[in-house]
């Protein structure tokens, strides 16, 4: 692929011009007139019956113009993937961020004060914090009538015979892992605008990254509110970060709906970081038993893994999380006999959702720990047991994926290279290396009935170029992959595109920001789009140079003949030809992409994703006996991405994802205690700074994905999943003691190294 | 509606007591405000009016003959940044310089961290271990009061209503005195310590040549530096220790002290002193810490402090340090 101007190019993010002079519009600093604030009143307990909400009070507090509870919800309107959530709770709460009331006032003050002057009465409840104890016969229903406090989402994953299998080992690891919440901390907080015009219909603005489902979602809720037939326009403002926390409606969207339509005024509800705390929905906290084994040779014979999830009170899209963890469960390297149970469970606990990997982190530390285990008791080399049981192209695994490229074993070589591996590896002393592997959907992901994504081109008289996309900027760069796509096909300068992504009334249908896909789906729409642009540009020129389209090429936004460099048109010549011609014509063109994978079947079967992304990180640590603490020195993050389309961009995907990789794995933890939030702010709340940035090495392996546009693959997600099990692991080989439970604390480390020398704390 | 409130600028201290004296109680001063600011914002605090004590040019001066005198509206940043500072009196050099962040210590006073008092603040016990005194304006006058009788407890300090914190003096030191803070943190920067602990010493050594500064230059283990200086008779004549965020207020390890005063500093002597400086310590649970490991790291954190003291006295100029240490 030479000759390639501006893929592959280290191009710089399209807007941080934008973002770094503060120009950049959030959801923040847009109002409309004659907005009203609204705000949100919580519960006071995890658990309670309310016996009263009397908003007499605040309503007569000057300047406020609406107080809803859940009395005011119309038509026992509820949301979520299972429709137990009603954006305003009546009757009984069930969690600390269970939403009680709602106000809508001229000014935020206003809103917050009257928040104090509604009067609640509760009769607090016992709750149930445990999943483990609300799984037990007996156990309070968090909600009666679903009769059991299991989700009735029965995952269920087999392959082969494991209990053979396990027979035949010469070697099986054994062992139990769990898995901490984790929020997204996006710097934007989470917020919209409801505004109705006269006619009912709805404008939403808003950060969500998923346009098009949300609407979807609104429009459903409009419906149960009584108003048929109504249009949603949905238009983003710029997204101060997703990371998964947008990839689902919350009730205070809602609440801000309802709240507009009482006061028929536009209503703002904006997050403080306080709320984006404890009203958002973190990763979901995992309880995994894991057995895995191997043949003398260290080839793998069997995985089973029986895992909990705590659900929390409500069910958001995030429940389906298993089906993402099945991905390496099945298939993160060659496992010929796999068992995969998975239970999500109700809890009076913060309710849960999509978090950047979408449970891959959490399989893979278990696999991952689980799987030096099982190299240290057949004595072979972990770097070796990955080696031997690697990925490969062409493999077609227990889900039935098929494998197109993978970079696997490249990654593993990286790794054991720049580290310098087998030098380091199992030294006495302080320091220790480890790593882990990893397998994502790299081609998308159909887990809706499309994965598809729409793009429209529209080329103007002075040449410039309108991409119209489905996508989402979220902050990953995808207006800038895009527009490098774009350049690349036509021929003209990235400078001179401009992508349109913030409006549903504009752009085309796009299923969302998720599953790391809009480089390879929006990017696939765009070349596509792209190339049927450049074939009417193409002939239109031919007719005006007298040539023919197939020996016309464009450079800087002047088409030329190959054959006779006199001739030749610029590009803004073509297009008022086009226009200002009698019987003129746009240059419009259009292109759906919808990848060629497949929905799951009943077994859990089916190639999900075009091509799949791998990557391996290692990780060298030095572990302080004496406090405990877990000190990185090097760390080198691998990764099999197709084709770098924009290696700075990536670059930034890989650090971006290692250090909140990092974060999971040694120090992020939402604290609850009996329902309660303990630690919701950045004080507490330890995201590293970035002085807590270790060297990483980002190292780019390209394996070219036949399918991916230019043969990119996805790296939205990958960068944090293998990180929390290779520092495990390096802890491991660092100074014998086996963290199995996250985030590897200071006190885990030292308290497992007293209990190693026989003390006890 | 809470979240208003007069702001006054006043120029000299006597303005600035005038000015609380006619706000009937509800007024309170302001400094940096990193620590007022968000207790309004969390409406922890609730002021008539806010009297900025930033253009008061009686608060911000920072000498250094004879000793070490620092006005209260002093930032962060200044005391980490002073040379003389960071060689004679270090324990504060190391205290300031991690305080939250650049944005923050570029405002942040200390006369704000002490006058706040929390348990975790950070340059409480540097100060103690400097044997600080605070110089305190009121209206009958200026008042000196030791630090250590200065916290009360929780956020409580020996402050008259309406009177200001002036600033600190600390001592000179004689030779062979060096000291250290260390503290104990979740994360590099934007933290409070999980822990604290400062230790200033006075060491004589027994005759001239100090060989252990050359094992102090070298990557050894800490038991083979240790080795060095009990056979070089490192004998440690005076000694401060001070403990942060392991009782209601920040406090000396006394017993700690006169157990290392005296006395050839080796590994076994200060495990012993930790474990005593441990014994003095209350910690507490907390979603910060656990008691159990609070009270670890004191014993840990004590023998290291010490230990980077000594090194000061031993290699003054170097910056080099065996990152074992740390
Ligand atoms: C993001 C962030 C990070 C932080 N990190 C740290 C940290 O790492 N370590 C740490 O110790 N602290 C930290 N803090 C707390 C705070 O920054 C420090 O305590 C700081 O030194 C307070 O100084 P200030 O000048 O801002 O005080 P202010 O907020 O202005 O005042 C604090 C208190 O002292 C009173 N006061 C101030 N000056 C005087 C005076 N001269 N006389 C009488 N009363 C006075 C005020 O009335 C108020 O009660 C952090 C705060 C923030 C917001």
């Amino acid at each position: 692929m030479d000759g390639l101007k501006f893929v592959g190019q280290r191009i710089p993010k399209k807007d941080a011009p934008l973002k770094a002079t503060g120009e950049a519009l959030y959801i923040q600093d847009i109002k409309v007139p004659g907005m009203l604030y609204g705000k949100i009143l919580y519960s006071k307990y995890p658990h309670a019956r309310l016996l009263k909400v009397d908003a007499a009070k605040a309503l007569a507090l000057p300047g406020v113009k609406a107080v809803l509870t859940g009395a005011d919800v119309p038509n026992n309107f509820k949301f979520g993937f299972l429709k137990d959530n009603p954006p305003l709770k009546s009757g009984k709460v069930l969690s600390t961020r269970d939403e009680v009331a709602a106000v809508a006032a001229i000014s935020p003050e206003i809103a917050e004060q009257a928040l104090s002057l509604i009067e609640v009465e509760y009769e607090e409840l016992p709750g149930i914090f445990d999943p483990l104890e609300a799984m037990k016969e007996g156990a309070a229903l968090i909600h009666e009538e679903f009769k059991s406090n299991v989700l009735k989402m029965p995952w269920k994953f087999v392959h082969g015979d494991v209990e053979a299998a396990r027979k035949e080992s010469a070697f099986i690891a054994e062992d139990s892992f769990s898995t901490q919440w984790v929020t997204h901390c996006c710097l934007g907080t989470s917020g919209c605008i409801a505004s109705f015009d006269v006619g009912n219909n709805l404008t939403m603005y808003s950060n969500t990254q998923i346009p098009s489902l949300a609407q979807n979602d609104y429009l459903e809720a409009l419906k149960t509110f009584g108003l048929k037939n109504r249009r949603v326009r949905i238009i983003q403002a710029v997204i101060g970060g997703g990371f998964g926390s947008k990839l689902d409606t919350y009730a205070y969207e809602y609440i801000a709906i309802l709240l507009a339509l009482r006061t028929r005024k536009p209503v703002k509800i904006v997050f403080t970081r306080e709320e984006e705390f404890l009203a958002t929905s973190p990763r979901q906290c995992t309880i995994t038993k894991i057995s895995q084994g191997c043949d003398k040779e260290g080839r793998l014979t069997f995985r089973e893994i029986e895992m909990v999830l705590d659900n929390g009170a409500y069910t958001s899209w995030g429940a389906t999380t298993p089906s993402v963890m099945m991905v390496p469960i099945s298939s993160l390297y060659k496992v010929p006999n796999v068992k995969y149970t998975a239970k999500c469970v109700y809890t009076n606990n913060t309710y849960c959702q999509a978090f950047r990997g979408y449970g891959n982190p959490q399989a893979t530390f278990a696999i991952e720990s689980c799987l030096d285990q099982l190299a240290e008791k057949a004595g072979i080399d972990p770097l070796d047991i990955r080696r031997i049981n690697a990925n490969e192209p062409g493999e077609v695994t227990p889900q039935n994926f098929r494998i197109t490229s993978c970079g696997m074993k490249d990654c593993i070589e990286e790794v054991n290279r720049r580290l310098g591996w087998k030098d380091k590896k199992g030294k006495t002393g302080d320091r220790g290396v480890g790593m882990a592997s990893l397998i994502h959907v790299g081609g998308a992901a159909r887990v809706y009935k499309s994965d598809g994504c729409g793009t429209i081109i529209k080329v103007d008289d002075n040449g410039k170029v309108d991409v119209i996309t489905g996508s989402s900027e979220i902050g990953q760069g995808s207006d800038t992959i895009i527009s490098q796509i774009v350049a690349e096909v036509l021929g003209v300068s990235i400078d001179d595109i401009n992508v349109i992504n913030n409006d549903t009334d504009v752009c085309p249908w796009d299923v969302g920001v998720h599953a790391s896909r809009t480089t390879f789906v929006a990017g696939n729409s765009a070349l596509g789009a792209a190339k049927k642009i450049k074939a009417q540009i193409m002939e239109i020129a031919a007719k005006n140079l007298g040539t023919e389209p197939e020996e016309l090429e464009m450079r800087d936004g002047v088409i030329f003949s190959m054959k006779d460099k006199e001739k030749s048109i610029p590009l803004s010549k073509v297009l008022r030809k086009a226009h200002y011609t009698l019987g003129g014509r746009m240059l419009v063109a259009e292109h759906f992409y919808d990848p060629p994978n497949e929905n799951f079947d009943q077994t859990f079967r089916g190639n999900l994703s075009v091509s799949y992304a791998y990557g391996a990180h290692g990780v060298e640590v030095e572990v302080d006996r004496q406090t405990g603490q877990v000190k990185i020195l090097n760390y080198i993050a691998a990764h099999d991405v197709g084709k770098a389309i924009n290696p700075m961009l990536l670059e930034g995907q890989i650090y971006g994802g290692g250090l909140q990789g990092i974060g999971y794995a040694l120090g992020e933890r939402m604290v609850y205690d009996k329902g309660y939030l303990k630690n919701g702010n950045f004080l507490d709340y330890k995201m590293p700074t970035v002085r807590d940035v270790p060297p990483v090495q980002a190292v780019i392996v390209e394996s070219d994905e036949r399918d991916g546009p230019f043969g990119a693959k996805g790296i939205g997600e990958p960068g944090l999943v293998p990180t929390a099990p290779a520092i495990a692991n390096a802890v491991y080989d660092a100074v014998g003691v086996r963290i199995k439970d996250l985030p590897i604390t200071p006190e885990k480390v030292l308290r497992a190294l007293k209990e190693k020398a026989g003390e006890r704390s | 509606m809470g979240g208003s409130y007069e702001y006054y600028r006043p120029a000299t201290i006597d303005e600035a007591m005038a000015l609380m004296e006619g706000s009937g109680g509800n007024g309170v001063y302001i400094a940096g405000g990193t620590d007022v600011m968000v207790l309004i914002r969390q409406k922890k605090l609730a002021p008539a009016c806010l009297i900025s004590l930033r253009n008061i040019g009686e608060l911000a001066y920072l000498e250094t003959g004879g000793g070490l005198t620092v006005g209260s509206a002093v930032t962060h940043d200044e005391i980490a940044k002073n040379a003389f500072i960071q060689r004679s009196y270090s324990a504060l050099a190391d205290a300031t310089k991690k305080v939250g962040s650049l944005q923050i210590r570029n405002v942040a006073t200390m006369g704000g961290n002490i006058c706040n008092a929390a348990p975790s603040a950070d340059t409480a016990c540097p100060l103690l271990v400097l044997d600080a005194s605070a110089r305190i304006a009121g209206k009958g006058g200026e008042r000196v009061v030791p630090l250590d009788e200065f916290f009360l407890g929780p956020n409580k300090v020996a402050l008259e209503k309406g009177e200001i914190l002036k600033g600190f003096a600390m001592p000179a030191f004689g030779e062979g005195t060096g000291s250290a803070y260390i503290k104990h943190t979740r994360r590099e920067a934007m933290d409070l310590p999980m822990l604290g602990v400062a230790a200033r010493v006075t060491i004589r050594v027994e005759g001239s040549e100090v060989g252990c500064r050359d094992a102090m230059c070298t990557i050894d283990t800490i038991s083979n530096i240790l080795k060095r200086f009990e056979d070089e008779g490192l004998v440690c004549e005076d000694a401060r220790i001070a403990m942060g965020v392991v009782a209601p207020r920040p406090m000396r390890a006394k017993k700690a002290e006169e157990a290392l005063k005296g006395k050839v500093i080796s590994e076994k002597l200060l495990g012993e002193i930790g474990e005593i400086a441990a014994s003095e310590a209350q910690p507490r649970d907390s979603i910060r810490g656990e008691a159990w490991y609070r009270r670890d790291m004191i014993q840990v954190l004590t023998g290291r402090a010490i230990l980077r003291a000594v090194d000061r006295v031993i290699r003054p100029d170097d910056v080099i340090w065996p990152q074992r240490l740390w």
